[in-house]
């Protein structure tokens, strides 16, 4: 039946399921994701959506799948403009969206997952109904999983399987996987294209996001790049090669006129020369360290490295390639698997955030709402956080010295331009630029030998984002450690005096920013390792 | 989008969605209190009393003179205590049920005192260390289930609560009962009682411990850097754990801060109520009963702030301490349940802006709604013509 709808429309129309025409999206803070991108989905296609962080991929694939609304353009098919309130009317239409992060009940089982997708309010739970359904559905398209066991206990690829039957049981004609392999292993992967393509054959469309080269290239028929929310590649699979993908994906813009309007030089992170990169000592040894995710995966996978004083190290790459989990265990939030870690000769492996702290670690985490900030506490109940126990603020009996806090952070908000009125706003009040710098200002407050900045200028205006680096670069030319982790690789390029490319838990390479151009890069970020770099 | 293109229905709910989560903690407490008494006016209506009439004997009975006042007071002083006890944990991000349980073993354990003799006002202060160290103990235990075992502090501790209240009986009945009165236990020695603060009223120097302990509470969780740790670990664990806090050890001592003020609300009872200082074992002691879950009611109304308990705490006491009048009250005597009715009330109230809050979440549920009978009723005549 999915199939006779398909070929109907098809042939119906001049060759596409679906066109996305001049899609514009603004969110709410004034974030442009996408500019007037236009995309046809054709039937019988499986697209590769390829694109760095805040390329718009998934903000695009959302519009599509009736998750968001467009701030201008339309989707059409070839019946008429379209128009989803939710993800419901999208599936209804015969579009369904597999995300990053399932939405599976655990102590249900794959049939009853299923079942409950289907509920609409009054309905009865038809669970003999969906059974039956699966068993076709399983038997037609060669993807098999136990109907009957809670999916908490399948394994991540199976629960995957459970979460594109879902969609499936629903007779899509469009279905959309984002980053469908981040969590699979090698031979699930494998497995995950060959059902796509028997899939494609059925005359299911399928779009891909993804940022791995080799994966997109091996499975997509066509590939569309996306870079900074603007379509910048359109190119049939088979007419294109790695290298081209890769400098679609991150190279200077070619010509944007309409870019270079909003970002004058001040904006574009400027370099700035370490004095003295290579004689400073080294403040933190990291070897052959072993990092598991929170679902058990190992996530840093054996890597070495030394920061040293003066120096910013860069440790750029596609956001989950393990930096996260890196940056946590280094800060004693997470538990190593195997290796050493040591600052100044002490090691810090299963240490306590509290005792690591005490060596001189600053730490900028990656998410300020979450991690940085307690948002309910006031700006001066803010600037204290892992401090607070330091003899400057904390008097006998335990006693805070407000006194002196507040005279602290009237400190902070003058020097580093925080824009709040007093110690006493709550820091949910602040806007995000100056809710990192108090951020920032509190850690460097702490004086420290090695300070790890997690995405410090990720969602900041750019004014903000040049105050923050070059703060650390004025720390860095004070004699400090850095150690960078950043998802923007202008920032990497600009700041770091070493940089290192991580994919999949590994580092990739470790060199100055001026033996790397953007193409090796961009390879390297997606996994792809040519001669000359290696 | 002006507000103008939207239906009235919508703005008006939007109106009183701006108007109830914008108001100050205070006076949401304040609305409530008003928003209960009248739910219980428009019951005691319905039965076919006269409200005005009650609540006039209520308010007389709670605020009416010294002796109202002095025993209004002495019925908050324990539920300043349990409530004490529910607010620390909750700013540590912990739901202590437990105060019941704690009190009364902290009751049980200030009556052991009246087994050993001991100068006067030591004696006093030995029953207070064992009802606080006693109520401490039983709350640690939910505690540690719940770090190890990873219990939750719900479940554990209300079924400690009945753990508690059963085994606190048992003392009661058959080992620390009074042998010349089986109905109740021992009664605490003149010496380590609290002295009565106005004479002819049940109101004690218990009062004094309820206040300070609130007052230490507020110093701790406000002022030191323990309970600046507390309150950090309470509203963002996760931030808590990287600015270096040990959040298990900050849980652990909201749960001992609990069980302390939990037991030493029991020893208050005990030890300050007149006239026989004793647990009652006969009546299922009853006026230990709901103390711990009246608490809980109090830390509500009181914002979980220590100042704002011993208002709430003031109120609640008054309710009770009136509600007795009332019942007695010449042609109108309405029952005491009628007060539970109304502390019922508040709660319930109280919860509303917090209902609100998820107002996009039942904006939507109620457009959706509207919609679905727009819908049917465009449809319907076109079916009929």
């Amino acid at each position: 039946m999915n199939e006779e709808r398909t070929n109907a429309a098809s042939e119906a129309t001049d060759g596409y399921f679906l066109r996305a025409d001049g899609i514009t999206k603004i969110y709410a803070d004034g974030t442009v994701a996408l500019r007037q991108a236009t995309l046809e989905i054709r039937p019988r296609e499986i697209l590769g959506l390829l694109g760095e962080n805040g390329a718009g991929k998934t903000t695009l694939t959302k519009i599509l799948s009736g998750l968001l609304p467009p701030t201008k353009g339309r989707v059409v098919s070839p019946r008429g403009p379209v128009r989803f309130s939710s993800p419901r009317e999208a599936l209804d239409f015969g579009i369904g969206m597999v995300h990053q992060h399932f939405a599976l009940v655990g102590t249900f089982t794959a049939a009853e997952n299923v079942a409950l997708s289907h509920e609409r309010p009054f309905s009865f739970v038809q669970l003999g109904k969906t059974k039956e359904q699966l068993e076709r559905l399983m038997a037609e398209s060669g993807l098999r999983v136990p109907l009957d066991v809670p999916v908490s206990q399948l394994a991540v690829g199976e629960q995957q399987r459970v979460e594109i039957l879902k969609v499936l049981s629903r007779d899509v004609d469009l279905l959309i996987l984002d980053e469908p392999t981040s969590v699979l292993t090698p031979l699930e992967v494998d497995e995950l294209f060959a059902l796509l393509r028997r899939l494609r054959d059925k005359g299911t469309s399928i779009i891909l996001i993804t940022h791995k080269l080799k994966e997109v290239r091996s499975v997509t028929d066509r590939i569309v790049v996306l870079r900074q929310g603007e379509l910048v590649g359109d190119v049939r699979t088979k007419e294109t090669s790695a290298e081209q993908l890769a400098q679609l994906m991150v190279g200077r813009a070619l010509d944007d006129a309409s870019r270079t309007v909003e970002l004058s030089d001040e904006d574009l992170p400027t370099r700035r020369e370490a004095r003295r990169a290579d004689d400073g000592r080294v403040v933190l040894h990291v070897e052959d360290l072993v990092v598991r995710s929170d679902t058990g995966e190992i996530v840093v996978d054996h890597v070495s490295f030394d920061v040293h004083a003066n120096e910013i190290l860069g440790i750029a790459g596609v956001e989950g390639n393990g930096q996260s989990e890196l940056v946590e265990a280094l800060t004693g939030l997470r538990k190593a698997v195997s290796g050493t870690a040591t600052i100044n000769g002490t090691d810090i492996l299963g240490v306590d955030p509290r005792a690591i702290y005490q060596l001189g670690v600053a730490h900028i985490p990656e998410d300020r709402w979450e991690l940085g900030l307690v948002l309910p506490f006031t700006l001066a109940e803010n600037a204290i956080l892992g401090i607070h126990r330091w003899d400057e603020f904390r008097g006998p009996l335990s006693f805070l010295r407000w006194g002196r806090i507040n005279r602290h952070v009237r400190g902070l908000i003058d020097r580093f331009e925080i824009q709040a009125t007093g110690p006493s706003a709550p820091a949910r009040s602040l806007s995000g630029g100056n809710q990192q710098k108090l951020i920032v200002g509190r850690e460097l407050a702490k004086d420290p030998a090695i300070i790890v900045a997690s995405q410090p200028t990720r969602g900041l205006d750019i004014g903000a984002a040049k105050y923050i680096r070059d703060l650390l670069s004025e720390m860095r030319d004070n004699g400090r450690a850095i150690l960078l982790v950043s998802a923007d690789l202008d920032e990497a390029l600009a700041r770091a005096d070493r940089i290192a490319i991580m994919y999949e838990g590994k580092f990739m390479t470790i060199r100055t920013p001026d033996e790397l151009d953007r193409e090796t890069i961009g390879l390297l970020m997606g996994g792809v390792t040519t001669k000359e770099v290696a | 989008m002006s507000d103008r293109t939207q239906p009235l229905s919508s703005r008006l709910l939007r109106g009183a969605h701006r108007t109830l989560t914008g108001l100050h903690p205070a006076l949401e407490s304040l609305l409530a209190g008003v928003v209960g008494l009248l739910v219980g006016a428009v019951l005691m209506y319905i039965w076919g009393y006269d409200p005005w009439r009650a609540y006039i004997a209520l308010f007389r009975g709670a605020y009416g003179g010294s002796y109202e006042w002095a025993s209004s007071i002495a019925r908050g002083t324990p539920l300043v205590l349990t409530a004490l006890t529910f607010s620390i944990c909750l700013r540590a991000g912990m739901f202590n049920i437990g105060a019941e349980g704690q009190m009364y073993m902290g009751a049980i354990a200030s009556v052991m005192i009246a087994l050993f003799a001991l100068p006067a006002g030591l004696h006093t202060i030995v029953g207070l260390v064992f009802a606080a160290l006693a109520g401490a103990a039983w709350s640690l235990v939910p505690a540690f289930l719940k770090l190890t075992r990873g219990v939750h502090e719900v479940i554990s501790t209300i079924m400690f609560n009945w753990i508690g209240r059963w085994f606190a009986l048992y003392l009661a009945i058959y080992v620390l009962v009074d042998p010349a009165r089986a109905e109740k236990t021992l009664s605490i020695p003149v010496g380590a009682r609290f002295p009565i603060l106005v004479r002819g009223t049940d109101l004690s120097y218990s009062v004094f411990l309820a206040v300070a302990v609130a007052l230490v509470i507020y110093f701790v969780l406000w002022h030191t850097a323990v309970g600046y740790e507390v309150r950090a670990a309470g509203l963002n664990p996760t931030a808590a754990r990287y600015g270096g806090i040990r959040n298990k050890r900050t849980m652990f001592l909201s749960f001992i801060l609990g069980g302390m003020a939990a037991g030493l609300a029991g020893a208050a009872i005990v030890m300050g109520l007149p006239p026989t200082y004793a647990i009652f074992g006969g009546g299922a002691m009853p006026q230990l009963t709901n103390i711990g879950f009246d608490g809980m009611a109090v830390a509500m109304v009181g914002r979980n702030h220590p100042i704002g308990i011993i208002l709430a705490a003031l109120f609640f006491g008054g309710l009770n301490a009136g509600g007795r009048v009332m019942q007695f009250y010449g042609s109108n005597p309405v029952p005491l349940e009628m007060v539970r009715v109304v502390m019922g009330a508040i709660v319930l109230t109280m919860s509303i802006p917090e209902l609100f809050r998820l107002f996009p979440a039942i904006k939507k549920q109620g457009e959706r709604f509207v919609g679905f009978w727009r819908r049917a009723a465009q449809r319907s005549p076109r079916r009929s013509a």
